[in-house]
């Protein structure tokens, strides 16, 4: 039986560009990740801010591309621009900005923002991981 | 009720607190794969991660993250929060099933902004697990109400 395939640190391309498709935040969504983290919605409707985020590296699992064989996600920083309410449609547009070699693995930075159906920018930023090289 | 919470006025720098213990479960990680969707074999199988450098399955990064967002909530009385405007943060060790994990945080700065009716609080935060051993770390920006006339 073969391996699943995976994309390794040579495989990142930088700058390479990458559109997800698209999820349409519920309530069942608000419900669920309340319910797992107590992070609350400050209202009816409101989506509190880390959901989107982590609904974006899901998101990252559904393009036509094996996935990133990340052996640690190092850190990130994120802004939160403009409100997300439930019934939105988000996607999420990635680009890697840095590719660096290192002797266990690679580290790559990629840039990361989540636009709902208008075509707006809600929430923006960048992702650092640890990914591993190909086996020799 | 708006008496209860807390307005940027009523915030100080340096104001610390610390939030009970949650311990992270099985379940917790299992949900939060099927919420975001994440599968990553760091999170799902159990068979590869016990040849990894953890040994076992690992939490997602943001569920730490989330279950610390919910723990804050827990450590102090509820601010007159408008907005989550920004974060900056660095996963420093695995959190593992079984762990139990809470949050300290401080307030290391108070920034007023064009609009008198609100101010950017920011509050470092260290989450830490049951061995006092830091997990993650960062900060956090909130936009804040200002008391009214305040």
């Amino acid at each position: 039986m073969s391996q699943p395939s995976k994309f390794y640190f040579e495989d990142v391309v930088l700058h390479g560009v990458l559109e997800t498709p698209a999820v349409t935040i519920t309530e069942a969504h608000v419900a669920l990740y309340a319910g797992l983290s107590h992070d609350d919605p400050r209202e009816a409707g409101a989506v509190p801010e880390i959901l989107p985020l982590c609904l974006t590296t899901g998101l990252g699992w559904r393009v036509p591309q094996p996935p990133l064989a990340v052996l640690a996600f190092m850190g990130f920083e994120w802004h939160a621009m403009l409100p997300v309410r439930v019934g939105d449609t988000i996607f999420s547009r990635s680009r890697t900005a840095t590719k660096r070699s290192m002797r266990d693995g690679g580290v790559v930075i990629e840039e990361r923002e989540v636009i709902n159906q208008r075509g707006e920018i809600v929430h923006k930023g960048k992702f650092t991981f640890l990914v591993a090289k190909r086996p020799v | 009720m708006g008496e209860l919470r807390r307005y940027f006025d009523d915030i100080e720098l340096g104001e610390e607190y610390e939030s009970p213990g949650r311990t992270v479960t099985e379940a917790d990680i299992v949900i939060f794969a099927g919420l975001s969707g994440d599968y990553n074999v760091l999170h799902t199988d159990a068979e590869i991660m016990k040849q990894s450098i953890f040994g076992e399955r690992i939490a997602h990064g943001l569920l730490g993250l989330a279950i610390q967002a919910g723990l804050f909530t827990r450590a102090t009385q509820a601010y007159a929060t408008l907005a989550f405007v920004g974060l900056r943060w660095k996963f420093k060790g695995p959190v593992k099933i079984g762990d139990t994990i809470r949050v300290r945080a401080r307030v290391s700065a108070k920034k007023e902004t064009s609009k008198g009716d609100r101010g950017v609080v920011t509050v470092e935060r260290t989450v830490l697990n049951q061995r006092d051993e830091v997990v993650q770390e960062g900060e956090t920006d909130l936009m804040v109400e200002r008391r009214a006339g305040g």
